[in-house]
């Protein structure tokens, strides 16, 4: 029993691991729309539209995904958007 | 405190940015990325007991947000739990010190007067200072402006119950821009946070100012 629970918590974790993880950005009233477009199509290399698009789903909705991808990823792409002071979350697909 | 004749960010043929600010505008400038850099190297990685090892990796004993309301907004949680966030900070937030802490440095060695006895605590003599600086070095920039924005909005408290508080409470703070200016517009000039305000005003403009020289 102990090791057939083993094995189903492992296959558990392995399903749970091919999950993408996403990076979301959220709105600050400080940080100018222009601003934040900017430093999508800098650090993400999105075109003026795309970068326009999820900036103003940030401003619109308070949230947006803006990356997905693995942990690891995500994570530095979170660095580097609290780096330019964007306030941006590491989170598992699946939160919303 | 006023600016009205406010400078603007230039691109150059060669494709490098310039402004020239006005010696008040430097200044103010000078001071407050001066502080910020203080500011930023304040209890980093010392919230207990340093491991020197484990500093010198970039690793530091700090797992929880910073204290101080600007740090906690310059440095602010990667993940909604407190463990993963702890974790993570554990491992990034000297190293994103760093980086904010370079940002800033970028706008103050640029402004800095290269006269050896200006101490900071005297208006620059010169009435005008030019700086240049390559297009590369334009992000930099962007990212210490806005960290002086973040950091006077504190003071401020625009946007200060980010991700504290959900929905009924947010409602109270004006947020948009229109209803701030008209808030601190009705204010009597000698009441400090109006210069405070018109501080974060023309940081905002000048953000947008070298946004607009950037894509022309």
């Amino acid at each position: 029993m102990a090791l057939g629970t083993a094995i189903e918590s492992e296959v558990e974790l392995d399903l749970r691991a091919d999950r993408p993880w996403v990076c979301v950005v959220w709105d600050d009233p400080v940080n100018l729309m222009s601003y934040v477009t900017h430093v999508f199509m800098v650090l993400f290399g999105y075109s003026k539209e795309k970068a326009t698009e999820l900036m103003l789903k940030v401003h619109n909705e308070g949230r947006a995904t803006v990356t997905s991808g693995t942990r690891e990823e995500m994570e530095r792409d979170v660095q580097r958007l609290h780096e330019y002071g964007l306030w941006a979350t590491v989170q598992r697909d699946d939160e919303f | 405190m006023s600016f009205k004749a406010m400078s603007t960010f230039k691109s150059l043929d060669d494709g490098s940015i310039s402004i020239t600010f006005t010696s008040q505008e430097a200044h103010v400038l000078i001071n407050l990325t001066e502080q910020l850099v203080e500011l930023l190297s304040e209890g980093d990685g010392q919230s207990h007991q340093v491991d020197p090892l484990l500093h010198l990796v970039g690793i530091s004993n700090a797992d929880s947000l910073p204290e101080d309301p600007v740090l906690r907004r310059l440095l602010p949680n990667a993940y909604a739990d407190e463990k993963s966030a702890g974790e993570f900070r554990r491992y990034t937030e000297h190293g994103l010190r760093e980086k904010k802490k370079a940002h800033a440095l970028a706008i103050y060695e640029a402004l800095l007067p290269q006269d050896e006895e200006w101490t900071g605590d005297t208006p620059l003599e010169k009435g005008f200072l030019t700086v240049t600086f390559p297009s590369t070095q334009s992000l930099e920039w962007l990212g210490g402006l806005n960290d002086l924005r973040l950091a006077l909005a504190v003071r401020l408290g625009i946007g200060t119950n980010l991700g504290e508080s959900k929905g009924a409470e947010k409602e109270e703070e004006p947020s948009n821009a229109e209803s701030l200016h008209k808030k601190y517009e009705l204010m009597v000039d000698s009441d400090p946070m109006k210069a405070v305000y018109s501080v974060y005003s023309w940081i905002g403009w000048l953000q947008q100012s070298l946004l607009e020289a950037l894509t022309n």
